[in-house]
């Protein structure tokens, strides 16, 4: 039983990864026995017991206190453009929506009111241009906020609340815990040493304690930020437990689905490779891609020029119901990601009993043993497998059998149990 | 007189090479030729060869009172014959001491008993012309692939005239009693089992080295004087076992070979103990009893069951597949496509698939080269989708000859 002051940044209904079904599934999974105080960016009319949801789109001035705080943006002037690499979801698509430098400026001059902080986080894009801003000001309200909290603990969630997390772990010495989603060198490369992997790196530095989603991203966590593996903790996340029926599609085609953002990090130019190969030695197949990002085009021309047009469907961005949809039709879920810190969706295919060939550095392929992995550069075996699972299909069906059973002890409630263990061991040594 | 029967099963499948997808329709040879002659001398070097060296020098040492069978695959032999002659030679001398007996298996150490009768036929006889052909010899006991059996297993081989089968002695069937006596099956006493003692068999075959076993180490006179103690309450121990045992599974390190070399003399020690062949065995010893063995039993695992080879889904449709070919392949009159479609029947294939410890990484590991038994599953279906495509290649060739030839 622990009184935790936990920092978020995606929260249902406002999402953009997996970080905020994450997020909602652990604090309601640990809300059964710990009083949780929530801070995000935005909150809706969701109500969870034991939770108190505070947004700073409708945060109360008397907690925050406005006046007396100043804002130096000066540290961000050589950045204010952010190259789109670094953001960690990201919609090209979309236009990125600008706060109005005016609300800044206010900021700094100690002007603000609080509808300048409710304006600053209502808006729908979770993390946009401004996101280093946000992050900065986000921090500088949380640990007001905590300071009018009472709690035992702080337990942040990714990059975008470490900041904040470090503030009130200096302002009340009160034991931090970080939570890693995903890292930096996950989005933008291995030998990324940006500014966000400068504030994840000084975050893992200061925590007391780091849950890593997976024995890959503790691994990765040791190797790239040099971090003690005796500091980490791996907790796989948990799946809500749903048990989909099958659709029948009425292509004669069989479907190998892609399910993901257009971005480096997914491997979209191995999945154009690996469907070429498939191509020729499994002709009656397509290839959906479901998602979009900063490689569509990109994808889109090289499928051309391959004359592969005619493999591939193009959804763009799909909504939950459709992806769901598109799932329950599926032959194969290919994920051949470069780095996938979990890959939710990986889990998502399983329970909608599609077979999955995907890069074995990702968290899925742990705990989905039963899924066919290779290294994310493999195309040969990437293609080797999804032919095999599209013309055995006793192979097929054995796979999302097992992958079906493996996901019955991946609950959000197992996943709390290990996480209030370690509140546990952490309270004690404090 | 109590008798002690060895028999040691000698064993090698062909491997097949790593066979993708790209290759079904291009490249029609599916042998891992390399690893095959990697392991085999491997095995030769630290097993075959050794352990043939120390029976001949225990044959010879005792005079004719220390006797012992062998059951060879006749994939073994044909890998002997292919890369180490040597090693077939040494096998034959040691025949020739007259101390040594070879048994009738399938050729191909298949499961094909379940699948086609005919085939195993086909494989049974196949198997005894190698025997003869490099032993000289013609057996009368018989053991099935893993020591499948069962009554329709034991009432079938005795048609074909065989005097004894081997079996595992499975403590379910056995009840009250225990293995080490001679038994029949059900309502034929034209049969003999010779049954399996698989606590002093693993004692060997698996647990000599193992330093939790509160019976560790197992030296020669301990192991004796448990043979001993069956005196009075048994006719043959049969200490049935692979022949990899000795240094390959068992590394020399261990002290196996020392235990090997002087066990013999300390069993024979006791004037009441020599030592037989299954058909002196089965020459000697009367059935005492009834051995129903109504549902399949083999030697593996905890189980004595056939889930190593049948216990999934995708073993089972593998193995669906490839029988079906057998028509076809056989139609073909091609000796070069049966041969290949009769190598792929070899049990160690669908071994290799094998999911149930899969994930504890335990000795169905050890014994697999393949990563994961999916993988196992997908390069098997792979050479068989290949071996489907050659067939209706070789059946439009006869199509087309058929209707160019005049009636």
């Amino acid at each position: 039983m622990a009184n935790t002051l936990m920092l978020g940044w995606e929260f249902p209904p406002l999402f953009s990864g997996g970080l905020g079904v994450a997020t909602y599934g652990m604090v309601k999974a640990l809300s059964r026995n710990n009083s949780i105080r929530l801070i995000i960016p935005s909150a809706s009319s969701i109500d969870l017991q034991n939770v108190n949801i505070v947004g700073l789109n409708k945060v109360n001035a008397e907690e925050i206190n406005l006046e007396r705080l100043r804002f130096d943006f000066s540290f961000l002037e050589n950045v204010h453009q952010l190259p789109i690499a670094i953001s960690p979801y990201h919609h090209v698509n979309e236009n990125l929506e600008t706060i109005s430098k005016d609300e800044f400026e206010l900021l700094v001059e100690g002007k603000a009111t609080v509808s300048t902080i409710h304006h600053l986080f209502s808006g729908k894009e979770v993390y946009g241009r401004d996101i280093m801003h946000k992050v900065y000001v986000f921090s500088k309200l949380a640990e007001q906020i905590a300071l009018n909290s009472e709690f035992d603990l702080i337990h942040a969630h990714d990059w975008v609340t470490y900041l904040a997390g470090i503030k009130i772990k200096q302002r009340t010495g009160k034991p931090l815990i970080l939570h890693v989603h995903a890292l930096e060198t996950d989005r933008a490369g291995e030998s990324t040493r940006n500014e966000i992997y400068g504030l994840e790196k000084n975050a893992m530095l200061l925590a007391d304690k780091i849950i890593a989603v997976s024995q890959y991203t503790k691994n990765q966590i040791a190797l790239h930020y040099g971090i003690d593996p005796s500091k980490i903790s791996v907790v796989h996340n948990g799946i809500d437990q749903a048990k989909p029926e099958r659709k029948r599609h009425q292509l004669k085609d069989k479907l190998v689905v892609f399910l993901g953002r257009l971005t480096n990090q997914k491997g979209p130019e191995f999945l154009l490779e690996t469907a070429r190969k498939v191509c020729t030695v499994y002709p009656r197949v397509k290839f959906v891609v479901a998602g979009t990002g900063d490689m569509f085009i990109h994808l889109l021309e090289t499928s051309a020029y391959h004359k592969l047009g005619s493999k591939f469907i193009f959804t763009g961005f799909l909504s939950k119901e459709k992806a769901n949809e598109l799932l329950s039709m599926a032959d194969v879920y290919f994920m051949p990601s470069v780095s996938e810190p979990f890959g939710l969706t990986a889990l998502e295919a399983a329970q909608h009993q599609v077979p999955s060939v995907i890069s074995n550095r990702s968290g899925a392929a742990e705990v989905i043993q039963s899924s066919l992995s290779a290294d994310f550069w493999d195309t040969d075996k990437y293609a080797n497998y999804i032919h095999a699972l599209l013309r055995y299909n006793a192979l097929s069906k054995e796979l999302s059998a097992r992958a079906n059973e493996q996901l019955d002890s991946l609950t959000w409630n197992h996943a709390s149990e290990k996480i209030e263990k370690i509140y546990h061991e952490i309270l004690k040594n404090n | 007189m109590p008798s002690v029967c060895f028999y040691f099963q000698v064993h090698q499948p062909f491997r097949l090479k790593h066979y993708d997808c790209f290759k079904i329709g291009h490249d029609h040879f599916y042998e891992d030729e390399k690893s095959n002659k990697e392991i085999l001398d491997r095995v030769s070097r630290k097993c075959y060869l050794p352990s043939n060296y120390t029976m001949l020098s225990l044959i010879d040492k005792h005079q004719g009172d220390f006797k012992i069978a062998y059951s060879l695959s006749g994939t073994v032999i044909e890998q002997m014959e292919k890369y180490r002659p040597d090693v077939l030679r040494s096998f034959q001398a040691l025949t020739e001491t007259g101390c040594v007996e070879f048994l009738s298996e399938t050729y191909y150490h298949s499961l094909s008993f379940l699948y086609s009768k005919n085939e195993f036929v086909r494989q049974v006889k196949k198997h005894r012309e190698k025997i003869k052909e490099h032993f000289n010899q013609e057996p009368t006991v018989f053991r099935n692939t893993e020591l499948i059996y069962n009554n329709e297993i034991a009432n079938f081989i005795s048609i074909q005239g065989y005097k004894g089968i081997i079996c595992e002695g499975v403590d379910h069937l056995l009840g009250y009693r225990n293995s080490n006596f001679i038994y029949h099956p059900p309502q034929n006493q034209n049969i003999k089992c010779l049954l399996k003692n698989y606590k002093l068999s693993d004692d060997i075959a698996f647990r000599f080295s193992n330093k939790g076993w509160d019976e560790w180490p197992l030296t020669a006179p301990k192991f004796a004087n448990w043979v001993h103690q069956v005196a009075g309450n048994g006719e043959t121990i049969n200490l049935f076992m692979d022949y990899e045992t000795f240094g390959e599974h068992q590394w020399p390190e261990t002290g196996i070979f020392d235990f090997l070399a002087h066990a013999p003399s300390q069993i024979l020690a006791h004037p009441d103990f020599d030592f037989k062949t299954p058909s002196e065995v089965i020459k000697k010893y009367e059935a005492r009893g009834e051995y129903d063995a109504p549902n399949l039993t083999s030697w593996a695992d905890i189980e004595r069951d056939l889930s190593a080879w049948l216990g999934n889904s995708l073993q089972h449709d593998a193995m669906e597949r490839i029988y079906a070919l057998e028509k076809k392949v056989k139609e073909t009159q091609d000796q070069n496509l049966i041969d290949c479609w009769a190598k792929l029947l070899t049990s160690d294939h669908f071994y290799y698939m094998c999911t149930k410890y899969w994930n504890d990484g335990d000795v169905h590991k050890y014994f697999s080269h393949y990563n994961s038994p999916h993988d196992a599953y997908i390069n098997f279906m792979n050479v068989v989708t290949d071996l489907e495509h050659v067939l209706e290649m070789e059946e439009e060739k006869t199509e087309k000859l058929s209707i160019q030839s005049p009636m």
